[in-house]
């Protein structure tokens, strides 16, 4: 490491490319349908007569400030910008509805920095020896990772679990739709040509989402979110004494988020709700997570943004994209010449070590221009007229999910999942295990199949799913996130008659 | 669990209606997976339709059992939602032949008009309108020419 190439990402050009990626990137983030994919890919063909090493910074700043504008939309409107962002609506939108919008969108920032510079700084330091981790996951381990995604459906279902089982076995079948994962049957379309390209994930999110929100806001004259009398700007103190106190919280999602950003194709939705998990399993007594709780939308910002250096990883060291975000950037640089491996970090470490400085300076960036453009997007929310709201959140529904795949059918799937949401949502079938579901389904189901085929191949089914020491550890945690509310909730009722006994 | 609201003889009606619609799904499902060549596409959505049908009986005999009669759609006005649902999905049925934004502001006009409870005067109508315009047309922009997504 050359301390040179930090005055090479400082440059004054570098500097404005990062701010600009920054910018960008949040502001396309914060748009329904507007992944951190999207915003990479559309802005790739800017960089291609640029440096190297100035088109990592941009495209960077573009990814990093993509993953945290998906929290805006997630707080303010209950809809995830991005897939990363479903965990924020948990908690970030009960918070919204209860009048501390601005306070939420601040936490958000906070914890998105964080996780961004904790991403960021397993690049620089471990990046060779953690990609090996990446390369030690095998289907196994993918199926039981997504088993532990599965397994977060007891804890989301707040109120019913039963009810949240069945929901998350309905996003699976949806899952299923379409031209099958391993072979290339197709299920499920009953002869529907509209159906053959399967349930697009991020139109089912702004669907199941966003459509019940606007369904339940023109049905009666109320408010969208609870405004204080005078309109506050985002509160900053707050949001970072909040933060402070749950330093833990935020590093250990942080870390979560940086090894799942390693793992390919997991990414950052899968990333923030394990990180929302284990936050809702060390909680402290009292918090009261998927109400607003604060702790659950650091832990998924946290996560989501790790996800960015993390995913850098596998994608600079051993060439295989951590993230969809990351396969576009990896287009990009072999369009540029560059040749990622180990050698990278060698023979041209000037690139990698300026664009790892430029990853830093573009995160600590998001920090003043993420708090700005909050500010601004908190105001614009609450103030703005519900006859306003409601027509352009419908609008951006539809050019947002139109634009995934340039399918009408997309939209009206979009829609109908959307109403059928709406009533499901009216008898406590909540969205977030039918989401679940459908993201984790694809993972789940490739992985089973793939260690099926291996196993019966090398003649050892059970070793191949229960004989791996990292699918053993993943088992394990599963267990402990199931049994774990259990044995919080009686040894609280324990302590509770305790005290009653000895009140008495 | 929740504390249900129970009274006796109540019915959750709407639950056991999802539940039955969630058993039906699944036995539609294990219907398809017959018609598969390959072996490898069944084992996950038979295994799904099975999970899915065996948690929905449980959902149906627990809402038998215990009632939740705090569920249902609640209070509102059904037109305006319904309103808003139908005129996003004819935008989506009038895009192929009128082109995206005709289609849009379809869907916008609609969304407005159920969504305003104050009540209409020709100012307030020419201003939501200017609004609507200009919003739509930013967004179309930014999708069309600065995105290059290809808006029909």
């Amino acid at each position: 490491m050359d301390w040179g190439n930090l005055a090479n990402a400082l440059t004054l050009a570098n500097l404005a490319l990062a701010l600009f990626g920054v910018v960008a990137g949040t502001v396309i983030g914060s748009i329904p349908g507007l992944s951190a994919t999207m915003a990479v890919a559309v802005l790739v063909p800017i960089t291609f007569a640029m440096e190297p090493a100035s088109a990592l910074i941009l495209l960077g700043a573009i990814y990093t400030g993509a993953i945290y504008g998906g929290a805006y939309s997630a707080i303010l409107l209950n809809t995830p910008g991005t897939p990363s962002a479903i965990a924020t609506t948990f908690d970030g939108y009960p918070m919204a509805k209860r009048g501390d919008g601005d306070l939420a969108v601040a936490i958000a920032c906070y914890a998105s920095v964080f996780g961004g510079l904790v991403g960021a700084l397993a690049l620089l330091l471990l990046a060779p020896p953690l990609s090996t981790v990446a390369l030690a996951f095998g289907p196994v381990e993918y199926l039981w990772l997504s088993v532990f995604g599965l397994s977060l459906i007891a804890s989301l279902s707040t109120g019913n679990v039963l009810k949240g089982l069945a929901g998350g076995a309905f996003g699976l079948l949806l899952s299923c739709v379409g031209v099958a994962e391993i072979s290339a049957d197709i299920r499920l379309t009953f002869g529907s040509s509209t159906m053959i390209g399967g349930i697009e994930v991020v139109g089912a999110l702004i669907g199941l989402y966003c459509i019940p929100v606007l369904i339940d806001l023109v049905a009666t004259p109320e408010r969208h979110l609870k405004v204080e009398d005078e309109v506050r700007s985002v509160r900053f103190r707050e949001g970072a004494l909040i933060a402070w106190k749950s330093r833990i919280n935020l590093l250990r999602s942080s870390v979560i988020g940086t090894v799942i950003g390693i793992l390919p194709g997991a990414g950052g939705s899968v990333a923030g709700l394990v990180a929302y998990s284990e936050a809702k399993r060390t909680a402290r007594p009292g918090q009261k997570f998927g109400e607003g709780e604060p702790d659950g939308i650091m832990a998924t910002e946290a996560a989501n943004n790790a996800t960015v250096g993390g995913g850098f990883i596998p994608t600079l060291v051993l060439g295989i994209p951590g993230t969809p975000p990351d396969a576009v950037i990896l287009g990009a640089l072999l369009v540029q010449g560059v040749r990622t491996g180990p050698a990278l970090f060698d023979g041209g470490g000037s690139i990698v070590y300026t664009f790892i400085f430029g990853l830093f300076i573009a995160t600590i960036l998001m920090l003043p221009t993420g708090l700005l453009i909050g500010r601004y997007a908190y105001k614009t929310i609450v103030t703005i007229p519900k006859a306003i709201l409601v027509p352009t959140v419908g609008f951006m529904t539809i050019i947002g999910t139109y634009a995934i795949r340039n399918s009408i059918s997309d939209v009206i799937i979009m829609i109908g999942l959307g109403s059928v949401g709406w009533v499901l949502s009216r008898f406590g079938f909540a969205a977030s295990p039918i989401v679940l579901g459908l993201i984790l389904g694809p993972i789940a189901e490739q992985g089973f199949v793939q260690a099926w085929i291996i196993g019966e191949a090398t003649g050892n089914l059970t070793g191949m799913f229960f004989g791996r020491p990292i699918s053993l550890a993943i088992i394990a945690f599963t267990i402990l996130t199931l049994i774990y509310p259990v044995i919080q909730s009686r040894r609280a009722r324990r302590l509770a008659r305790t005290q009653a006994n000895s009140n008495d | 669990m929740t504390e249900n609201i129970t009274k006796p003889g109540g019915k959750d009606i709407g639950t056991l209606l999802i539940a039955a619609i969630f058993v039906g799904l699944g036995l539609l499902t294990l219907h398809d997976v017959g018609g598969y060549s390959d072996s490898d596409s069944v084992v996950f959505p038979t295994t799904v339709a099975y999970a899915l049908i065996f948690f929905s009986v449980l959902v149906a005999i627990y809402s038998w059992l215990r009632p939740n009669l705090e569920n249902g759609f609640g209070s509102g006005d059904w037109w305006r939602r319904l309103l808003l649902v139908a005129s996003m999905i004819a935008a989506c049925l009038m895009m192929p032949y009128t082109g995206f934004l005709p289609a849009t502001a379809v869907a916008f006009a609609g969304s407005l008009i159920a969504a305003r409870h104050e009540g209409w005067g020709i100012r307030s109508a020419a201003v939501f309108a200017g609004a609507g315009a200009v919003i739509m047309g930013a967004f179309y922009a930014l999708f069309r020419f600065a995105l290059g997504v290809p808006l029909p």
